[in-house]
């Protein structure tokens, strides 16, 4: 029935219904579906096996599973870490419909594999070979792979955040640098401006996770660090520039960003302070103000200590708040509601939350369908 | 070491193991929850000599937990992890077999011993490869003795022998014992592979206690996949705490009996914040040892705080005939990185009068009555002159949860560096050297210093001199906020004595740091 729900969803059959999808990043691994209700509740709906190995946890910036509308077709791709493979899951269908690993060399078991991907390719970093595999997108979603390319950090750190908007991707590594790719031809080509962030210059910050405005103007890190800082570098000209630290003085380790639809409002995941900061945004400028912070999430006492990555409760406006991964034996879902009054805000974690996610033990990742327009 | 070979070794033995219990259950079975708490099988020595056969196993319980468990065949059946019990200049003779059977063990190869440093059986370190270190004791780093760098026992192999002469001058107290091979130290501690060992004569240093019945308690705790914070359990002597989702262990005394007890902290990385608490208000507890090493006075204290590895000891009066007790550890906050240490009743403690089928030895029938009180090893630290001082902090750099999350523990001005085996002594210094250690915590974490073979006298904590110059050997040194200076404490380590020559460890005795390179080695020349 529940195939046929979601199926349903996306060929215009029945009323919208939006997913939480996970990355349960287990030894035995899949991605579960919460169906996303009024109130931020979520309701599990399935787990899809996959065919591979998860190792349960991971660097932070990645993101393990991704949406994305590749024609009329919804396609949701995860990451296995254990198995070195990516395998797809056709939103309707089920089942996963197959994985696909990059060269024999492509090795993601130390911290984790991230996938960023556009409706024709999948990109996936291996953070242990230190690589980025290209895959194609093909017909039901399946993956092709295409080549991987070597990268590292200017001071020998792996590959950790990753965002792919239009013809560029961009990269963090773990040591403080980032770095640009074209993806104008499928595989990345390096832009050549791999550099130091101005943050991680005086130690003890590095950029992680990723995010890009609808525009392509500002490409947006939250740092890991040993207090909160988010850095913004204009990439209108193709090519990242110095970055421009920010502290919202909220939390501790701001690893995950994720703008709102709007883009007035920075979701900011800080995976050590073990709450969530909405920061306002300015997507003329980049500049980034303080807004306001969640309290500590309900579930800190009883089964976790980190937080992962974000996703959206809307896909319009401000997104009415955020549902955030996690981590822990078992992992949760916590959902965050955001009001805004002027220059005021307040996040609160909502009344039903945190869910359980049962069939994960190292939840990082979540990604939604359908995914946010840019 | 590859962090992600622990990662995949605990999902393929823990997660699954989970769903498919083992089915060769080696360990004994342990107390069911919510029943009278017994004090561990004791063994003594005769003669000047213990003389045991220890054994370790494994086994998952019902309900997924990973038991590793030091056997040992007491005359009507095998017991668990027994208390070993000496007098000062005794000899220890323990023979310890791996018995372990782990199919999975070989996929998780660690280091080879460095060539010509073999002890044991050598070769390759896995999860079921074992050694065992004597927490606390004041015995030599060498083979046979209290040696964790090169000692390897590996399953199926025979029983390696444990020589060691408990040196006269050794405090009266609590120790303990609990395997310490690299990488792989928390996961046997988490199936609750420790036990006590005692040396005696307290009674001859702090009177008070004569007289007293003792009862040892080992605080355990176990995690599911121990690597991943999450829920855990903590138990006291192998009986579960389930309170409030099911009944409490509990402990009988006679109504307003005092009592010596002798409580070890043996778990993963627990802080115990612990109050023995009479009809709901916590008693004045008699402090009388800490870390297996007798107090210059007694102090009267409500709350304990005994960090991961530490000891009390302590006289308790038990509850009033109508009244009530509970054993009990309170939050304590391991900082935003540390992971969270709850509130948990371990025991009530129930009077009860008349004759108690769980009646303890009291602490007068150790055998060493009589005899003249020692003068205590270290006594004099305080007041002789320092030769070296030195500064060490912790640190820590999170990017994930598998890495790079590096633990380290730095000499200032040293490369921050994960330990390795086979890396050489970040200290150097001599038999009769005093030095003065400040230990920063840089990290947004507690963290528990330890070191081998020594006590050291805690001087200061934060620049400023503490009125109870207690000796110990784990200390816990609060997390840094972020802001303002970085909590520290200042040590003096005593390494006068030429029996601790040799190159032994240091390091966080929060296991999982311990397992990932927050420790290293320091060589006392002769």
């Amino acid at each position: 029935m529940l195939v046929f729900y979601i199926s349903t969803v996306l060929t215009g059959n029945a009323p919208a219904q939006d997913y939480l999808v996970t990355n349960d990043d287990s030894f035995t691994n899949g991605v579960s579906f919460y169906a996303i209700g009024s109130g931020s509740a979520l309701t599990f709906a399935m787990e899809v096996p996959g065919p591979g190995l998860g190792i349960g946890g991971g660097l932070f910036g990645m993101s393990r599973v991704v949406a994305v509308n590749s024609g009329k077709t919804q396609c949701i791709f995860a990451a296995e870490a254990f198995t070195n493979d990516v395998f797809w899951i056709e939103a309707g269908s089920g089942i996963a419909g197959g994985a696909a690993t990059g060269s024999p060399s492509d090795d993601g078991s130390a911290n984790g594999i991230g996938l960023a991907a556009n409706p024709q390719y999948v990109y996936a970093s291996f953070s242990t070979s230190n690589t980025i595999a290209t895959f194609q997108v093909q017909s039901g979603c399946a993956l092709a792979f295409v080549s991987d390319v070597a990268v590292g950090g200017l001071n020998g750190g792996v590959i950790d955040g990753m965002a792919v908007h239009g013809n560029m991707l961009i990269a963090s590594y773990a040591d403080g640098s980032v770095e640009s790719f074209t993806v104008a031809s499928g595989p990345p080509v390096s832009n050549g401006d791999k550099q130091n962030s101005t943050a991680s210059r005086g130690g003890n910050t590095y950029p992680n996770g990723i995010d890009v405005t609808q525009d392509g103007h500002f490409a947006i890190f939250g740092d890991t660090s040993t207090s909160d800082v988010v850095e913004v570098s204009d990439i209108s000209s193709g090519r990242l520039t110095s970055t421009v630290a920010y502290q919202t003085h909220s939390g501790i380790s701001s690893s995950n960003v994720l703008l709102s639809p709007d883009q007035t409002i920075l979701y900011i995941s800080n995976t050590q302070g073990d709450v969530v900061t909405a920061a306002f945004f300015n997507k003329n400028t980049g500049v980034i103000s303080r807004g306001c912070t969640s309290g500590r999430l309900k579930s800190y006492v009883q089964a976790w200590s980190y937080l992962g990555s974000m996703v959206l409760q809307q896909i319009t406006g401000n997104g009415g708040g955020v549902f955030v991964a996690e981590f822990g034996a078992p992992s949760y879902i916590a959902a965050l509601n955001l009001s805004v009054e002027g220059s005021k805000c307040t996040l609160k974690e909502a009344a039903g939350s945190p869910t359980l996610d049962s069939y994960s033990r190292g939840l990082l990742s979540i990604g939604r369908f359908p995914p946010r327009s840019y | 070491m590859s962090i992600v070979r622990v990662a995949k070794y605990l999902i393929v033995t823990a997660i699954v193991g989970i769903f498919s219990i083992v089915s060769f259950a080696q360990c004994p079975a342990r107390p069911v929850s919510g029943t009278l708490v017994k004090d561990p099988y004791t063994i003594r020595s005769q003669d000047g000599t213990l003389q045991a056969d220890l054994s370790l196993g494994k086994s998952v319980d019902e309900q997924g937990y990973t038991h590793y468990c030091y056997q040992y065949q007491a005359p009507k059946s095998v017991v668990e992890a027994p208390t070993l019990r000496l007098n000062p200049g005794d000899t220890l003779q323990l023979n310890l077999a791996d018995v372990v059977q782990d199919k999975d063990a070989s996929t998780m190869r660690m280091h080879h011993a460095a060539a010509g440093q073999v002890c044991g059986d050598g070769g390759t370190a896995t999860v079921s490869s074992t050694n065992l270190h004597f927490h606390g004791m004041p015995i030599p780093p060498t083979c046979h003795q209290d040696d964790v760098i090169d000692t390897l026992i590996q399953p199926g192999a025979p029983a390696f022998n444990f020589n060691i002469k408990v040196p006269a001058d050794t405090p009266p107290g609590l120790y303990w014992y609990h395997p310490h091979v690299h990488g792989f130290t928390e996961f046997q501690v988490n199936g609750g592979a420790a036990g006590a060992l005692i040396v005696n004569g307290m009674e001859k240093v702090r009177p008070e206690v004569k007289g007293l019945k003792e009862r040892v308690f080992i605080v355990r705790q176990q995690y599911l996949v121990p690597w991943i914070p999450g829920p855990y359990q903590l138990s006291l002597n192998y009986q579960v705490s389930l309170f409030p989702e099911g009944p409490a262990p509990f402990i009988n005394m006679k109504p307003g009996e005092r009592q010596f007890w002798r409580v070890a902290n043996a778990t993963l990385q627990d802080f115990m914040p612990l109050q023995i608490l009479i009809n709901g208000k916590p008693e004045k507890l008699e402090l009388i040892a800490l870390d297996g090493y007798p107090l210059a006075q007694p102090r009267r204290v409500e709350t304990i705080l005994i960090p991961p590895a530490g000891r009390a000891e302590f006289i308790v009066t038990g509850p009033p005939a109508g009244g009530f007790g509970q054993f009990s550890i309170g939050p304590y906050d391991t900082g935003p990185t540390g992971n969270p240490d709850l509130s948990a009743l371990l025991a009530v403690i129930t009077p009860v009068a008349g004759n108690l089928p769980d009646d303890s030895p009291s602490i007068s029938s150790d055998g060493t009555s009589g005899a003249t009180a020692p003068r205590l090893k270290w006594s004099d630290l305080g007041d002789v002159k320092v030769t070296a001082e030195r500064k060490l902090f912790f640190s820590e750099e999170f990017g994930g949860t598998n890495g790079p999350i590096q633990f380290y523990i730095t000499v200032n001005g040293q490369q921050q560096k994960v330990f390795e085996p086979d890396e050489k002594p970040v200290i150097k210094t001599k038999v009769g050297a005093i030095e003065d250690w400040t230990i920063e915590n840089r990290a947004l974490e507690t963290h528990a210093f330890h070191i081998h073979q020594i006590h050291f006298k805690l001087m200061e904590v934060d620049g400023k001199r503490v009125p109870d110059t207690d000796m110990l050997d784990t200390v816990t040194i609060p997390y840094w906020s972020g802001t303002g200076p970085y909590h520290s404490v200042k040590l003096r380590m005593d390494f006068r004595d030429p029996a601790i020559a040799g190159t032994f460890l240091f390091h966080c005795h929060i296991l999982l740091h311990e397992d990932l390179g927050m420790m290293h080695k320091i060589q006392v020349d002769p």
